[in-house]
């Protein structure tokens, strides 16, 4: 078994349809609602500082407490959504097409091309994600692009190694051999016959993936890489400083439920795609 | 089967020197150099001329890969530029710390994932399920530093189990690997439930069920050794990442490792102990990926067939 | 051992008293090291780039500095030196051994400075030509030229005496495996990043007159920590995994008063924040601009909120205890929004529509680097809306300590947040030497009469008196031009627990060090 046949579905077709996908959806929603209209949701200046008001404890006020500069944290959340989604969203679409494209040239035209261009793309995959992520910050310079472009590369081998073996499993299917034998042409059968039966595992894992892009944001703003402040990020809130945990649990506890939130909604709402992909997938498209 | 193992192997060769050049390259892309980690803000041009010229860094990076290329082919890694030591010292001093921690927690992940991946599986649907993808999903959310601490809170300063950090005793390994394991075990026990889940769908299950094998022997004997295939490539594949991606972890531990030694490495510049550092890293990473593979043909020869063609 | 404490553990914990691994030997004690001495990878100071805690304890020096700046004898009991600068003779204290049981005299001396030639040490001893041996323990340092920094050089930890002939057998080993001193303490183990473990020295009874306690330490097994993590440090303390801290950062000090046993002391911190200002780049070419930069920003709001009220606002560049630090109270930079505003005006920067000051249709801002540690993210976070307050908006960007320097080398930063850590007026010339442009002299600073007076200073100074008059004027006409705003000075905190230790009541020395160490006592 491959691993690209653990993602698919679990469920039995014939249960009834779940709420939980429908919640989750509303919930990421809801959240790239609130990214886009943060200036006018938020409370507060996501950069006004209050010093003397430091450190206090969720009001009426301030919802979520305010930090370690006396920002609100309610509005930071709010804008940091923005900032956390928005990394985590173009980095796995950049990552996810790239490797989509790499994965299904190597997996249709196999031979030579396919081993070095593997080989190749297998490096990024020996180091951790941190550590590349961390190296390829320190190589492009401080901003968000290098952020971005970080975290695609840490997951690109994932993406194209999983098309690759969704693509050669397919290769060998009975359909495909029945489009060469009426005359279809290489790209005909890569983009209409391949691609969209491969590409459902690959949608699934990209979206379990933005979680993990969250986290290595996350991550990365503990070794002080992330975001450039005062822009705040989920990430950079939660590591902006560990006797935050004592002083002011709040500070970290937001953010914190933030990524939870949506990274276990992301979850939920892709295994609810993938049972719905499943359902399709046994009417194949020919 | 054996030949095809030292295909894999001498596959591996290119791979390795790719890999080589690669790490060389990147690292000497990264702005910044040792010399400033080495001397203090006061020293003048002529001493950092010559500590340049003493490490061949003021040579053409194409000399100084070929002159690495050579130290390495003799199984020299170098010394530490800023550190002053030999690399293989120093990775010496530290892989074992890494090792033991990446062990427990690899072990950790496997047996806890697993465990919680066949009760979900057999409770598949029903409340108990859910809670536990659900209980090991939102742990896996929790960056892993912020695990740490809560975990020395919990377990180090208001139970006084164990040691808050260090490595001093082998019960201070217990927290750091379980901040790592929690983290790797949500994808186990996913992988292993759906597996377990899947496998039953098969129909030679069907067919113990007909002959009357008991559930609990169908789940255990059975079942759960074909679902246990792709945990095993799983975490073959995570071995690496185990091994140098605790970093976090262990600055929140204290603890010495690999993935320390990379960073301070990484914040000096100093190019041979980075160098080195992912070079071990690559080989791991490399050699658990051959592992899983060569299990993965073990146990399926069509996966054989398919490398050759 | 853990699971045999289990009762005693849960007993402690009823009690309210949670001691889980108290070391085994009452006289045993365990230090967490400053995190600025982390990663320190040799405890040779010849070669050393940093030293830490435990070179001061393993070495001893000719000389011991006071926190007060002035020199008293420790290895060397007296010394003289001629009006003119150029012979320095050292009277040395008879008795001393090293750990390995050679003995210390004149010999040794001649043997050690020739050893910095080639190190990256080797400044250290630049201005000394030849060591001539005057008896068994008499030197003479004859000069190539005079150096009124001489003491301050031989107190200084690069200058701790190893013992020769262990230094020469253990070659490339030397300070990972082997490390030989006259020192308090003997090495017993060491580990990089990790922890040192030194033993006490049964044969000490040298130690300098800044500690009461003459003899052997009074801590058997002392171990010194490296530990990252300020809130992993503090749980530590708080278990009783260690017993002092040597510098807890100043966010965390509100979280060591909750502990009951835990005390505190703080010392004078050792060190500078400041911002570098790049006086070749527009709008900084012009020095009302910088001066008016210098002026808004307000060091108390950062001292009260950032540090609790601990330390001071910084005025000058250097540590406001030494002498060259009394500069005209004209020149010291503070906090004054008003005339900040009325230079900017000046200036030609008027206010603009948003806040943001105009001149020409271009908003003022500029660029404001920093490191990617949280205290200078922090302080850099405050500065930025310290500076819009006055309308200059400064976008940050975050580097790491190396790409910093990195960058400072090509030149184009605006303003950035650093620190320096020396108790010494040449780090003046360290940072504005117009022969260091971009880095470290990262204000890219180049001045004739600055030049003539730094070169005045640095080389024209036969005594100490001279070189104080010299540097305080080089100063000065610094403090004129504003290449630089000064920041913060801090303290440094120590908390120990009292339980277990007692500490002197002031600590001896510009840092931490062995005069403290011998005098802490073990209940």
């Amino acid at each position: 078994m491959t691993l690209s046949g653990l993602f698919r579905s679990t469920t039995a077709p014939r249960s009834k349809r779940r709420i939980g996908p429908t919640i989750a959806g509303l919930i990421l929603v809801g959240f790239a609602v609130a990214a886009l209209l943060c200036p006018w949701v938020a409370p507060w200046p996501y950069d006004q500082q209050a010093l003397a008001l430091a450190y206090r404890a969720p009001s009426p006020a301030h919802w979520f407490g305010t930090d370690e500069f006396g920002r609100d944290v309610f509005s930071r959340v709010l804008y940091g959504a923005r900032t956390s989604l928005t990394v985590a969203l173009v980095s796995i679409s950049t990552s996810c097409l790239l490797g989509m494209v790499i994965g299904a040239l190597c997996g249709y035209v196999g031979g030579r091309f396919d081993r070095w261009t593997m080989a190749a793309i297998d490096l990024t995959w020996c180091f951790p994600e941190i550590l590349l992520a961390l190296l390829l910050v320190a190589i492009l310079g401080p901003g968000s692009t290098s952020t971005v472009l970080a975290i695609a590369i840490a997951y690109l081998a994932q993406f194209t190694r999983l098309t690759r073996s969704q693509i050669r499993a397919l290769k060998r299917e009975t359909f495909v051999e029945a489009s060469l034998s009426f005359g279809a042409g290489p790209a005909h059968i890569l983009l209409c016959r391949l691609l969209p039966n491969a590409i459902a595992p690959v949608i699934v894992v990209a979206m379990l993936t933005t979680g993990d892009a969250i986290l290595l944001e996350a991550t990365l703003g503990f070794f002080g890489m992330g975001a450039q402040p005062p822009t705040p990020s989920w990430g950079g809130m939660m590591s902006s400083g560990s006797e935050l945990l004592f002083d002011a649990p709040w500070v970290i506890l937001w953010p914190g439920a933030a990524i939870a939130v949506s990274v276990v909604s992301i979850n939920v709402f892709g295994d609810g795609v993938l049972d719905a992909l499943d359902v399709k997938k046994r009417e194949r498209v020919h | 089967m054996t030949k095809y193992a030292i295909r894999r192997v001498l596959a591996l060769l290119p791979v390795f020197l790719v890999v080589t050049g690669i790490v060389f390259l990147l690292i000497h892309l990264v702005p910044g150099d040792p010399i400033d980690n080495l001397v203090r803000a006061g020293s003048d041009p002529e001493q950092r001329a010559a500590i340049a010229r003493a490490y061949g860094l003021d040579r053409s990076l194409v000399e100084q890969y070929l002159t690495w290329m050579g130290h390495l082919a003799q199984g020299d890694l170098g010394t530490a530029i800023v550190q002053r030591r030999p690399v293989a010292d120093l990775i010496a001093e530290n892989i074992g710390y890494s090792l033991a921690l990446g062990g427990s927690a690899l072990a950790f992940s496997a047996i806890v994932g697993v465990l919680a991946g066949v009760v979900a599986a057999s409770f598949q649907d029903r409340p108990l399920d859910r809670m536990l993808m659900g209980a090991a999903l939102i742990g896996s959310t929790v960056p892993s530093f912020w695990l740490g601490l809560l975990m020395i809170l919990l377990f180090a300063v208001e139970l006084g189990w164990v040691p808050v950090s260090g490595a001093r005793h082998w019960t201070s390994v217990i927290l750091p690997a379980a901040t790592v394991g929690l983290a790797g075990m949500a994808l186990v026990a996913r992988v292993t439930r759906i597996a377990m889940v899947q496998t039953a769908r098969a129909d030679f299950v069907t067919l113990l069920h007909a002959n009357g094998v008991s559930r609990f022997a169908i789940q255990s004997r059975h079942l759960l050794r074909h679902a246990l295939v792709p945990v095993l490539t799983l975490l073959s594949l995570r071995i690496g990442l185990i091994v140098g991606g605790s970093v976090t972890v262990e600055y929140v531990f204290a603890r010495p490792g690999l993935g320390s030694l990379l960073i301070r490495a990484i914040n000096q510049r100093d190019y041979p102990v980075i160098q080195g550092c992912l070079l071990m890293l690559a080989v791991a990473v490399m050699l658990g990926t051959l592992i899983g593979d060569l299990l993965q043909a073990a146990m399926d020869p069509r996966q054989r067939e398919e490398q050759r063609s | 051992m853990y699971t045999s404490f289990r009762p005693l553990v849960w007993a402690a914990l009823a009690l309210g008293l949670v001691s889980t691994n108290a070391p085994a030997d009452a006289a045993d004690a365990t230090f967490v090291l400053a995190a600025n001495q982390n990663g320190t990878p040799v405890l040779d100071p010849i070669r050393a780039s940093l030293v830490n805690l435990a070179d001061k304890l393993i070495y001893d020096c000719l000389v011991q500095q006071a926190e007060d700046q002035s020199f008293h004898p420790h290895l060397a009991t007296s010394w003289t030196v001629t009006p003119d600068g150029m012979e320095w003779t050292f009277e040395l204290k008879p008795g001393v051994t090293f750990h390995d049981g050679e003995p210390f005299d004149a010999e040794t001396i001649r043997w050690w400075v020739p050893k910095f030639a080639g190190t990256e040490n080797a400044y250290l001893v630049e201005a000394i030509d030849r060591v001539e041996v005057v008896g068994p323990l008499t030197v003479r340092f004859v000069m190539k030229h005079p150096d009124a920094n001489l003491l301050y050089n031989l107190s200084s930890g690069f200058m701790g005496i190893p013992a020769p002939k262990a230094y020469d057998a253990a070659g490339a080993e030397y300070g990972t495996k082997v490390a030989v001193g006259t020192g308090p303490y003997r090495l017993e183990r060491f580990a990089t990043g990790v922890e040192t473990v030194l033993k006490r020295n049964p044969a000490y009874k040298w130690a300098s007159a800044l500690s009461k306690n003459a003899g052997p330490a009074p801590i058997d097994t002392l171990t010194l920590r490296e530990i990252g993590d300020p809130s992993t440090a503090f749980l530590e303390m708080r278990t009783g995994g260690v017993d002092l801290v040597v510098d807890v950062p100043p966010a965390t000090v509100p979280r060591y008063q909750t502990l009951a046993n835990a005390k505190m002391q703080t010392m004078p911190g050792f060190g500078i924040f400041y911002m570098p200002i790049n006086t070749t780049v527009e709008p900084f070419t012009d020095v009302a601009v910088r001066r008016a930069v210098a002026l808004s920003i307000d060091r108390r709001e950062i001292v009260d909120n950032l540090y609790a009220g601990k330390g001071k606002a910084a005025t000058t560049f250097l540590l406001a205890s030494l002498p060259e630090a009394k500069v005209d109270p004209k020149l010291e930079l503070v906090h004054d929004p008003k005339t900040a505003a009325s230079l900017l005006d000046g200036a030609g920067w008027k206010p603009g529509p948003d806040g943001i000051r105009v001149k020409d249709g271009k908003p003022l801002v500029v660029t404001l680097w920093t490191q990617s540690d949280t205290e200078f993210k922090r302080m850099t976070e405050v500065i930025q809306a310290q500076l819009k307050s006055v309308g200059i908006r400064a976008e940050i960007s975050v580097f790491d300590t190396s790409a910093i320097r990195a960058e400072y080398k090509k030149g184009k930063q605006q303003l950035a947040v650093r620190s320096y850590g020396w108790n010494n007026a040449d780090i003046l010339d360290w940072f504005f030497s117009g022969e260091r442009i971009g880095y470290p002299n990262i204000s890219m600073w180049k001045d004739d009469k600055a030049e003539a007076l730094r070169l005045k200073a640095l080389k024209g100074s036969r005594t100490l008196d001279e070189r104080i008059a010299n540097f305080r004027a080089y100063h000065e006409y610094v403090l004129e031009q504003v290449p630089f705003a000064p920041i913060y000075e801090p303290v440094q905190t120590i908390a120990y627990n009292a339980d277990r230790l007692t500490l002197p009541a002031t600590i001896r020395g510009p840092q931490f060090s062995a005069p403290t160490v011998l005098d802490i006592t073990v209940k």
